[in-house]
């Protein structure tokens, strides 16, 4: 009367969730790419660049196998699907994510100064966490709807930033610098303050 | 995670508050990296572009704040039903009540030998389950994950919710056809007698007297005799059947070993039993200890044979044995069924006994297991004398009258009996 149970089973996973999770993975590995443009011989360049590709990848790769359930009661299972477990295990729990963020992000920091390119990195950035987050809850892109305009505020503060780092310095030395830097976390602030006005009161779609 | 409800034996009830445990989600642990690598960059670097890369991770993370988040959510489970037999399906419904405007994810963990006959995640405030019980036994049907993501889905509320248990019954085996004993009880049933009666069986004619029927005169026959000729029919009895199931030794693979085979056997034969009117006992035997239940009638009696052989050790009645059974729980004249793998020669000796006491028995071995074979010439020798051993032990209970016959659990139970159905089976008398 027992049949045999199949420790790893596949489940049914619907087209819009495979979308989604390509286009994480598209995203991920768009992000290293314009990261990477052009090589940077400098530094640890080649060694973010290597944290960047396999944090991307194993990201995508927990995405594509999280249909996959672990068995619970794994007293009984063969060697080879003891490994199984265990690879799944660590596949889930580590952040590839987190890691691959700062690598993509330590990997644009050793180009010289490109403002415009690195807002489009932002912006991103910003969609490759948002289609990660989706592909792993299995949610539909429309839960997104209520933040639209606090994407929008983050857009235009992405492009303030851009051009606080176009500005051509004051005057030579560090001071300069850093007075573009207060600036920037001005703005920040400013928007921050403009926050509660933008952002829909819960039960408001 | 560790689950809420501290009580694992029930489930939450109609109305049950359950807390959440409210954490930050791991988008919102990877928005805070984007953002902090930003900010931190752009004051080690003194790029301001950076904190425009952190802005925007940022604001998500201040709206996010603002959310609704409620501490409690009431949680309603219900199960189609408590009780099923092997292979049944069995819903699981699920609703939260409270979530003020978050979604709620459900994932289910199955228990113990409890498989999921559908999806075992669902969305939703409601949601609907499938599993099916692969084991007899009491089994926890598992536990219910609840996540609850609140608009913005930057914080996860969990709880984890305690399923019911679920009696899970063996599955009958096939059996249509019974085996009758040569003498009933004058009770009226639905087995033909060897006296005559108001069945409905035509067992011969004879002459005509006074009082009889006029319905039952025999019109040809008259004809031919040249006096008046009436049918005799046979009477209609019921019999006393008491399965006797053998617990002591498990042997043979989880799911057909020999107290699987026992209980569904059992089952199939109280079920048919208890269709012809007959009037069904069990009597569960562990280790020269046993628990009883007196005969009775009805389509209940079958769950309540299932019952007492599914009984935990803790209702065993210390000190009973079948020996010292009181007359209602083995009557007289019954017809004994037994179902065992006759491994354990004290039951072996009872069987015996009993016989020798007069009861009439049939016994459905239910043996399919063998020691393992190796090719050590010790191994298949010691392999051969428990072969010889068993067929003595099979050999001298048929020199004593009971009939036994081999049942491999796949096959109907009308093929092992079907020697014995066409005639009734010759009772003792009693002593």
């Amino acid at each position: 009367m027992i049949r045999a149970v199949r420790p790893f089973t596949v489940g049914r996973v619907n087209a819009t969730a495979v979308a989604v999770r390509v286009a994480a993975c598209l995203l991920g590995a768009g992000c290293v790419a314009w990261a990477a443009e052009p090589p940077a011989h400098r530094g640890p360049a080649g060694f973010a660049l290597f944290l960047a590709i396999c944090g991307v990848a194993a990201g995508a790769l927990r995405l594509a196998l999280a249909g996959i359930p672990v068995p619970q009661d794994t007293f009984l299972l063969t060697a080879p699907e003891h490994i199984v477990v265990r690879f799944l295990t660590a596949l889930r729990a580590a952040p590839w994510e987190e890691g691959a963020l700062l690598a993509i992000v330590w990997l644009e920091v050793q180009h010289p100064a490109r403002p415009w390119h690195t807002a489009l990195l932002g912006g991103a950035l910003v969609a490759y966490l948002l289609a990660v987050h989706l592909a792993e809850s299995d949610a539909s892109p429309r839960v997104l709807r209520p933040q639209v305009r606090v994407l929008a505020v983050g857009v235009v503060l992405l492009a303030l930033g851009a051009g606080a780092g176009m500005l051509p310095a004051s005057g030579p030395g560090a001071g300069s610098a850093l007075l573009r830097l207060v600036a920037a976390g001005a703005l920040i602030a400013a928007a921050a303050l403009v926050l509660p006005y933008v952002s829909p009161p819960a039960g408001e779609d | 995670m560790s689950p809420v409800i501290p009580d694992g034996q029930q489930g939450p009830g109609p109305d049950a508050e359950l807390e959440l445990r409210w954490r930050s989600s791991r988008h919102a642990r990877r928005l805070l990296t984007l953002g902090l690598a930003g900010v931190l960059i752009a004051t080690a670097a003194r790029r301001p572009e950076f904190a425009g890369v952190a802005a925007p991770a940022f604001l998500l993370l201040g709206a996010g704040r603002v959310q609704r988040r409620p501490p409690r959510i009431g949680v309603r489970v219900q199960l189609s039903a408590r009780r099923a037999f092997e292979g049944e399906f069995v819903a699981i419904d699920v609703a939260a009540d409270g979530n003020d405007g978050c979604s709620v994810r459900w994932t289910l963990h199955p228990g113990d030998l409890i498989e999921s006959a559908g999806p075992t995640v669902a969305d939703g405030p409601e949601a609907r389950f499938t599993v099916t019980p692969q084991r007899w036994g009491q089994r926890q049907a598992g536990t219910v994950d609840v996540v609850l993501r609140d608009r913005w889905r930057l914080a996860e509320g969990r709880l984890t919710v305690t399923l019911p248990a679920l009696h899970c019954y063996p599955a009958p085996a096939e059996q249509q056809t019974r085996v009758v004993l040569s003498r009933l009880p004058n009770r009226l049933g639905e087995h033909p007698a060897r006296t005559s009666g108001d069945g409905i069986e035509f067992t011969g004619v004879r002459e005509y007297v006074p009082g009889d029927r006029q319905r039952s005169i025999n019109w040809p026959a008259s004809t031919r005799r040249g006096r008046l000729q009436v049918n005799i029919f046979a009477a209609e009895r019921s019999q006393d059947v008491v399965l006797l199931a053998d617990a002591t030794s498990d042997v043979g693979e989880p799911g057909s070993s020999a107290l699987d085979l026992a209980l569904r056997g059992a089952a199939a034969a109280a079920r048919a039993y208890l269709d012809a009117r007959d009037r069904v006992g069990v009597i569960t035997y562990q280790w020269g200890e046993v628990r009883w239940l007196v005969p009775g009638l009805g389509r209940r009696q079958v769950y309540r044979i299932i019952d007492s052989m599914l009984a935990s050790s803790a209702g065993w009645d210390r000190g009973a044995s079948l020996l010292r059974l009181p007359r209602a729980a083995l009557p007289p004249g019954a017809l004994v069924v037994v179902f065992s793998p006759l491994l354990d020669q004290r039951f072996v000796e009872t069987l015996r006994d009993m016989r020798e006491r007069g009861f009439t028995m049939l016994v459905i071995d239910v043996l399919n297991a063998a020691p393992p074979g190796r090719r050590a010439t010790v191994d298949r020798m010691a392999r051969r004398i428990w072969r010889m051993e068993q067929e003595a032990i099979r050999f001298s209970l048929r020199e004593l009258g009971i009939p036994v016959v081999h049942w491999d659990g796949v096959q109907s139970l009308d093929l092992p009996l079907a020697g014995y159905n066409r005639r009734p089976l010759l009772s003792r008398p009693r002593r």
